[in-house]
């Protein structure tokens, strides 16, 4: 961090910008000023240093004056820092060493109807470029190889997608899924708004072509343990669960059939994960029919062989292919990556917290993604609305919108934001309801209906059309009555109070980040307030995250429907492919350095660091920046109770000499 | 002669610097006074900065970055609101007052808030008259 103290050659060039600049700065008073400071070998002027003229100029005088320092004055350095730095590059001086004095936006243009002080402040802004470069040293950029392949992390609708669209450009992509199958939350939708599409019917070629794909590894019944970062390259630690059912599984189904686990008498319990806990499973089973991989699992917690020491093997016993074996242990896998999406999903809102909907205190009133797995044809019902508590037939039916969302501020129970989809899903079901028994009655209590994506509205209209009530409100109490249950709701618009006799109650629930604090941590990335993943930009850079090689596709970031969803996966992937596809990475070298000799390893700069991006080292007792991480904000550099680290380029003497000569007085040193 | 505040304006790279160059674009005014400190963020704004200027004889310090929640890094400006609580008290130590030192944002896209700020700073440094560090370094 030792500041050049030799004699340097600076040149200093002056920009009329066509008059821009020149109409209101004297321009030769200027240069006449320049040519006066400290280490200023040459100060000249242009008409357009932008042009070709002018950037060969810039050249000539660095080649011909063995300039080892420039300052531009022209526009804001948002214009050609980048070009006048590559072309001082090209006559052989280090590219930062170059500054620009911006005395266009923030001189000229601003106090134009004031020519002497423009002026006088032009000299000032131009002094101040030059004493801070007297100042910087010149930087290496150093670049890292960037490991071939990616990880996608998530299996669902946002997973499969970029796998596919990544798989295709060529790239290597290893697919993890937590659960024994892709497909996630889409293959339960059974049918997805607002074309009644049938969900499984467009989701499973792409599972298959993703299964089936020669670029792509599937590594489902697994997850990600760890992660570790070096330049260029993710190294993933991921535990395969065992299946305890090997790969010469047939698919016969007999186990199934024979695992006595959740029969009528069993001790044993389980809720099926596919049908949202209205039906049961097996020990050993596959979660859906397009299950993929077609391979059975065994659910060791609620196995009598693992729960009840070895007391069952019905399964080994009745597998024609000996596929079982309970001898199976996790495995550990590492998988090394340049890049990392993350797609893990949402899950389902449970409603039990908000004790006036009753949710989880009485059979007949669901969730929406449980009313969902109650349409399925192959579901717990075979596609019959029917009450829970006894069989019968629903004649009436009332969905509650808003359950878990756009909750009152501060709420521990519920969610501030708007989960986007459920005013849609709920529209979807109560056609679905009306086309499949049209004498039901059912009622939409809703807050605001937000039907704001294509073909959206017309879908509500249709909604109506069909007899469907939309009652503006959200209920006081859900309690049962005379054998249904009662919903007490204040009619918004009409002022009066209801009192709706339902035989189901369907929740719209709110839709809420998966739990991966454990991976979000691994992987440096932060979650914005509503808990999901913190996305490098939330309007302009959605799908990157600050860490560099992280990318984040579908619910994960933020609810979203499945036509969002493939949108957001299919520009995650396209920029996971832009950085994949450059092959090197290259490191910003105006980042954090530390000074070894004046580092006490307080880890006052570790912690404020908001990217993981320095460590004390506990050894050698000093920090250490991981250049790959660091953004060069600086932080750490405020806090550093010995000056010890610093951003290049904004080191304090650098900014301080800026200061100095920008200001109204000197001070005698 | 009448008096010109001396304000350094110290501007994070992604909002405040940006919105000065929006605001120049657009041939929005201010006083010439105003001169700007280039800084990535305002999170890398040490203390240290502000009396420094004070001590170079600037008669007021503006501190622009981006509006909290929208920091390039996350917390940078969260990091610069909290150094400069600090700082103001040792300025009312100094006899300097706090109404010299102001911490504000401006996006990138509001040029006129980044003119509106500095005028409106100006004119309460105005007020305030010229810094009474001047005289001591006079001296």
């Amino acid at each position: 961090m030792t500041e050049p103290a030799t004699k340097r050659r600076i040149g200093v060039f002056i920009c009329h910008c066509g008059g821009n600049i020149s109409d209101v700065v004297d321009i030769e008073a200027l240069r006449r000023s320049a040519a006066t400071h400290d280490d200023v070998a040459l100060a000249t002027d242009s008409r357009f240093m932008c042009s070709n003229e002018g950037q060969g100029q810039l050249q000539k005088e660095i080649r011909e004056k063995g300039l080892d320092g420039v300052v531009v004055a022209c526009c804001t350095p948002k214009m050609y820092e980048d070009l006048f730095r590559e072309k001082a590059e090209e006559a052989g001086m280090n590219p930062y060493l170059l500054e620009i004095a911006n005395i266009r936006e923030q001189c000229s243009y601003a106090h134009r109807h004031e020519p002497a002080k423009a002026t006088a402040k032009a000299k000032l802004i131009v002094k101040a470029q030059v004493e801070k470069v007297r100042k910087l040293r010149p930087l290496e950029v150093k670049t890292a190889p960037i490991q071939p392949g990616v990880a996608v992390i998530g299996g669902g609708i946002a997973g499969i997608h970029a796998s596919i669209l990544l798989a295709n450009l060529g790239h290597k992509v290893t697919l993890i899924e937590k659960s024994p199958t892709i497909g996630g939350n889409m293959a339960r939708s059974v049918k997805t708004f607002p074309t009644d599409d049938c969900a499984m019917c467009t989701l499973s070629p792409k599972m298959n072509e993703a299964y089936n794909h020669r670029n792509i590894e599937l590594l489902t019944y697994a997850e990600v343990r760890d992660a570790a970062r070096s330049p260029g390259k993710w190294t993933l630690t991921v535990e395969k669960k065992p299946r305890y059912v090997t790969d010469a599984c047939i698919g016969c189904d007999r186990c199934t059939e024979r695992c006595p686990v959740s029969t009528a008498k069993s001790p044993i319990q389980v809720d099926s994960e596919w049908d949202q806990g209205l039906a049961k499973r097996k020990a050993i089973y596959i979660p859906f029919s397009q299950a993929l991989p077609q391979l059975w699992t065994i659910d060791a917690d609620h196995c009598f062989y693992f729960q009840r020491n070895r007391a069952c093997r019905v399964c080994q016993m009745v597998c024609p292919a000996k596929a079982i074996d309970f001898t199976m242990k996790p495995e550990t896998l590492t998988v090394d990556v340049g890049a990392v999406i993350v797609a893990t999903g949402y899950k389902e809102y449970d409603p039990t917290p908000l004790a006036h909907l009753g949710y989880g205190r009485h059979p007949d009133i669901l969730t929406q993604m449980q009313f969902a797995r109650m349409m399925d044809a192959v579901g717990p019902t075979h596609g019959e609305i029917v009450r829970r508590s006894d069989g019968n037939p629903a004649d009436t039916i009332v969905m509650v919108q808003c359950v878990g969302s756009r909750g009152a501020p501060g709420d521990p129970n519920v969610h501030e934001y708007c989960s986007r989809v459920c005013c849609m899903v709920a529209v979807k079901h109560a056609q679905l309801i009306k086309k499949a028994r049209p004498e039901t009655e059912v009622y939409i209590l809703y807050n605001d209906l937000r039907a704001y994506g294509k073909g959206f509205e017309e879908y509500y209209a249709r909604s109506m059309e069909l007899g469907v009530k939309y009652v503006r409100g959200l209920p006081g109490k859900v309690h049962p009555h005379r054998g249904k249950l009662l919903v007490d709701v204040d009619d918004m618009l009409t002022g009066r109070r209801l009192g709706l006799p339902a035989d189901l109650v369907v929740l719209s629930a709110a839709l809420e980040p998966n739990p991966i604090d454990g991976l979000l941590a691994s992987l440096h990335l932060d979650k914005t307030a509503d808990g999901f993943v913190k996305e490098y930009h939330a309007k302009i850079n959605p799908t990157e995250t600050a860490v560099k090689g992280v990318f984040v596709a579908g619910c994960a970031q933020g609810p979203k429907d499945i036509t969002d969803t493939i949108s957001q996966a299919g520009a995650a992937a396209m920029s996971a492919a832009v950085f994949l596809g450059s092959g090197e990475m290259t490191l910003n070298p105006v980042v954090a350095e530390v000074d070894p000799a004046l580092c006490r390893a307080c880890d006052r700069c570790t912690e404020v660091c908001g990217f993981d991006a320095v460590h004390v080292d506990p050894e050698r007792l000093i920090a250490i920046v991981d250049e790959t991480a660091c953004t060069g904000c600086g932080k750490c550099a405020v806090v550093c109770p010995t000056d010890a680290i610093a951003v290049r380029q904004f080191t304090k003497p650098q900014i301080v000499a800026s200061i100095d000569a920008l200001a109204p007085m000197a001070v005698a040193p | 002669m009448t008096f010109e505040p001396q304000v350094c304006a110290f501007a994070c790279n992604w909002c405040g610097y940006s919105a000065a160059d929006q605001a120049g674009a657009a041939k929005l005014e201010y006083p010439a006074g105003v001169k700007i400190v280039r800084l990535m963020c305002t999170g890398m704004m040490d203390p240290y900065y502000v009396l420094r200027a004070f001590e170079r004889g600037f008669d007021g310090v503006l501190i622009i970055g981006c509006h909290i929640g929208s920091c390039h890094y996350g917390t940078g400006n969260v990091q610069a609101r909290d150094e400069m609580a600090r700082v103001s008290g040792v300025l009312n130590a100094l006899g300097l007052g706090q109404g010299r030192l102001l911490v504000d944002a401006a996006s990138a896209s509001e040029g006129p808030r980044f003119a509106k700020l500095a005028n409106e700073f100006v004119e309460r440094v105005r007020k305030l008259g010229p810094s009474p560090l001047r005289e001591v370094i006079a001296q």
